[in-house]
């Protein structure tokens, strides 16, 4: 398992266990946290799973994809660490991951 | 193996048939032939999830720059610069980014107090009679008033441009659409783009005016005239007729479920995920086209360089190695992304507004009608190369009942005016069947008269005799508004011959005197 915190907008935050192979879209939708939409459900069509990365962890994700870099155009207040949740695997190497929620997806 | 068909199952996009209901046929190529060649049409097509998956997201091997339509890759029709939907990298990728930031999610959300009001507007004076059509008093006015408003068309100009967009789609039953003369640049459009050149709103035809980007060559610049055209040509036609069809599908579905939809009518919350299980469960477009632009295999049988691929993407939603009891409509279903809005660089721009448009439409239609039954004996199904759907669905409320008196109704046989002559005749049009009834006067070579049909009452015009030859026009505004050419020979009480449907083909036509 790999502990993941999800900050909301207004500084909510949700630790919560997520099991890796999972992505990070999936670890907040089985939890119920708010603020990530993920309408299309992670086809990387919709741009609804919009996160930013907290700076320790930038460097430790695998960089974007074409589609993603593609996709996260629809996002809204997109910045160089903001990366589509859908998209990102958990791994044991994640445990500990800090992410941010944008103020609207 | 190299004969991808010798299991003996068929499918044919273009047969009335199997257009009704695709998925028997399309369950038996999953299992039977994974990779299905068709030799009549000399196409591919995948059926199961992960291969139509791979169909949609590998783009280097399945290409869009030969067209997503069928008939668009075998008849080689060239495409001009800027319809993005048929464009690969790089032009694909710089013109898709430019159109993503036009349609965000955020930005469509905030249509939803106009999109209420539309459904609103269209509901409204239904709910007193209890009978409505999903299709004609809403699947073609919200989606069209809503692109209108993004646009910037004026509201009296909604219908003639819809009626456009379903001419260059529509094709006849049974055969391949003739795309040889497709423009897909946006005629019609002119005099709205010059309108808001000089009149800048808020409306997405200026974002498109205004929007600077750096093109293929490296250069910054603005859209031209004729790539903002192709757009707005391209947004239009989506915007029309694919939500149309998830509000009949809509329709269709929840009143074969009732109690899913009772539900939903008690928790609204459900909607989301029932919008989704319509789209997954029934899509308004169920298969994507693709150029095989390098040699490729699947399941070990190859697929050549050249060939043209279907990725039947209603096949893939239903797909059982995905979707358990994929065949059964269920709105509490572990959510699994269906492929409805495809999948990768090409997927559907307009999903949020989509999605936000299914939404509202169903929770408005919830607020007036908690049931309705659908009149399938007097619904039917429209042909396109693209879109599968409903094309009038009419329904009514438990206490309104089925219409009693309906369009389809046989049409009175009149006896003849004195002088005159009467003839009762069919037109088998692609909607079915259609009887009418026509009074005529013979003045010398020349006669006039009126025709009666469930479509009303209109005069014939330009009525010529050339022997026992018959041939006039007639003008309907219902279901669209075509002009009809007809040319009959007459043989003692009986006539035979055809009517030239506008741009919709031709029909046989069979009558009688009376």
């Amino acid at each position: 398992m790999a502990k993941i915190t999800y900050i909301e907008f207004d500084g909510s935050e949700h630790v919560v266990n997520v099991e890796p192979g999972c992505t990070l879209m999936q670890g907040a939708k089985d939890n119920n946290i708010p603020g990530i939409l993920a309408d299309c459900g992670g086809c990387c069509i919709c741009g609804t799973c919009h996160v930013y990365i907290e700076p320790a962890w930038r460097a430790r994700l695998a960089t974007r994809t074409e589609i993603e870099k593609a996709t996260i155009e629809f996002s809204t207040d997109v910045e160089p660490h903001s990366r589509l949740a859908c998209q990102i695997k958990i791994t044991e190497e994640l445990d500990g991951l800090i992410v941010r929620m944008p103020e609207s997806q | 193996m190299n004969a991808v068909n010798d299991s003996g199952c068929h499918w044919d996009p273009y047969d009335p048939k199997y257009f009704s209901n695709p998925y028997p046929a399309w369950a038996r190529l999953r299992e039977e032939a994974p990779l299905y060649y068709n030799k009549q049409y000399d196409f591919y097509a995948v059926s199961r999830y992960e291969d139509v998956e791979r169909g949609l997201f590998d783009r280097d091997t399945f290409i869009s720059g030969r067209g997503g339509i069928l008939e668009i890759i075998k008849q080689n029709v060239p495409i001009p610069p800027g319809v993005f939907i048929f464009e690969d990298p790089p032009l694909h990728t710089m013109h898709r980014s430019l159109l993503t930031r036009v349609f965000t999610p955020k930005k469509m959300n905030a249509l939803e107090p106009q999109i209420r009001a539309f459904c609103a507007k269209a509901l409204d004076p239904l709910v007193e009679g209890g009978r409505f059509n999903f299709i004609d008093d809403l699947g073609a006015e919200m989606p069209l008033r809503v692109i209108g408003m993004l646009l910037g068309i004026p509201e009296e100009d909604l219908k003639s441009v819809q009626a456009r967009v379903n001419e260059n789609l529509r094709t006849e039953p049974g055969k391949a659409g003739d795309y040889s003369d497709h423009s897909f640049v946006g005629e019609g459009y002119e005099e709205y783009l010059d309108w808001r050149v000089k009149n800048p709103s808020d409306d997405l035809m200026t974002e498109l005016l205004n929007v600077e980007f750096t093109d293929e060559t490296g250069t910054n610049r603005k859209l031209t005239r004729d790539e903002i055209l192709i757009f707005i040509n391209i947004i239009a036609g989506a915007g029309n007729e694919t939500t149309n069809r998830l509000i009949g599908w809509t329709g269709k579905v929840l009143a074969e479920h009732p109690d899913q939809r009772r539900q939903i009518y008690e928790n609204r919350a459900l909607i989301p995920q029932a919008i989704e299980e319509l789209l997954r469960f029934e899509p308004p477009g169920p298969s994507v086209g693709r150029y095989v632009a390098k040699d490729t295999e699947f399941h070990g049988q190859k697929v050549p360089a050249g060939s043209a691929i279907l990725c039947l993407v209603g096949s893939a939603n239903r797909d059982e190695r995905k979707f358990v009891n994929g065949e059964t409509f269920d709105i509490h279903r572990a959510r699994v992304p269906h492929l409805t809005f495809g999948y990768g660089f090409h997927s559907c721009l307009g999903n949020a507004l989509a999605r936000i448009e299914g939404r509202i439409a169903l929770d408005e239609l919830l607020n007036r009608f908690p049931e309705w039954d659908v009149d399938l004996d007097n619904a039917y199904l429209s042909s396109t190369s693209t879109v599968r759907g409903w094309e009038t669905l009419p329904a009514y409320t438990p206490k309104a009942g089925k219409a009693s008196v309906h369009a389809a109704a046989p049409v009175a046989e009149a006896a003849a005016a004195p002088g005159g002559e009467s003839w009762k005749m069919t037109l088998k049009t692609p909607m079915g069947p259609q009887d009418m009834v026509m009074s005529i006067t013979r003045d010398g070579n020349s006669f006039s008269g009126r025709i009666e049909s469930p479509m009303g009452s209109e005069n014939v015009t330009g009525g010529k005799i050339d022997g026992d030859t018959l041939s006039w026009t007639m003008e309907v505004t219902k279901p669209a508004k075509i002009k009809l050419s007809f040319e009959v020979k007459v043989d003692g009480d009986n006539m035979t011959g055809n009517a030239k449907l506008g741009m919709f083909g031709k029909a046989a036509l069979t009558g009688h005197r009376v």
